[in-house]
């Protein structure tokens, strides 16, 4: 597992815990984001454990 | 007669302690069809998304498929999706019980991030399950039926719940 920075959940303001990277494939071509060995975008989804808020990001 | 099964589905989610439910029809969602995905997003539904926990899928099955329109309102979300539980309910006019339907909504579910559970609703011969004209439930096997997939899926929504909230990947 990697230690990444917590987000702060942008409706209440708790700490959001990250449970998955998912590829974005469809961004690959000239995304700067683009992670080449993955040929896409790597998304991350972080679940507010209060409000429920889901967020997506580019993993960093 | 999908309607009938979806309303027998939630009047039976609804007596589970500690559920709440709500129907949501795709049919009065009425996404647009000049384009697709996330792009025409509708507040309504995505947020029905976020707040789920579990998703139960009744769809019928048309030529071994699901609806273009099911996968139409699939299609327009992703993140309020990942690492929830889904069950799916197939219902037919003929003996196998929307299998086929079922068994090609797997791979959606998957690239969704929909986790499915091993417990499948099977409505055959639906216009013999419930009275047309009123939708009353005419063979009560399916209570039990159901019983036994809606335990499974409460179960893996718990358990998905619990890590979606607290386990870091």
């Amino acid at each position: 597992m990697n230690e990444r920075a917590r987000v702060r959940c942008p409706g209440c303001g708790a700490e959001m815990n990250c449970h998955a990277e998912k590829l974005d494939p469809q961004r690959a071509a000239d995304d700067p984001a683009a992670d080449p060995a993955l040929d896409g975008v790597v998304l991350e989804i972080h679940t507010c454990p209060v409000c429920k808020f889901v967020l997506e990001r580019e993993a960093r | 007669m999908s309607e009938h099964v979806a309303k027998f589905v939630l009047s039976q989610v609804a007596k589970l302690p500690g559920v709440e439910t709500e129907l949501l029809d795709v049919r009065a969602l009425s996404f647009p069809t000049n384009d697709a995905g996330e792009q025409i997003k509708s507040p309504v539904f995505s947020a029905a998304m976020t707040r789920a926990d579990a998703l139960v899928i009744v769809t019928p099955e048309y030529n071994h498929g699901y609806p273009g329109l099911l996968k139409h309102a699939l299609d327009t979300n992703l993140k309020e999706y990942v690492h929830k539980a889904v069950g799916l309910v197939g219902v037919s006019a003929g003996p196998w019980g929307g299998t086929r339907v079922v068994e090609n909504l797997l791979p959606v579910m998957r690239e969704l991030g929909l986790v499915t559970i091993f417990w499948d609703g099977n409505f055959s011969n639906v216009r013999k399950v419930f009275d047309p004209a009123t939708g009353a439930l005419l063979d009560d096997a399916y209570v039990r039926r159901l019983e036994k997939f809606l335990n499974e899926l409460v179960w893996m929504a718990k358990v998905l719940r619990h890590g979606r909230e607290t386990i870091s990947v």
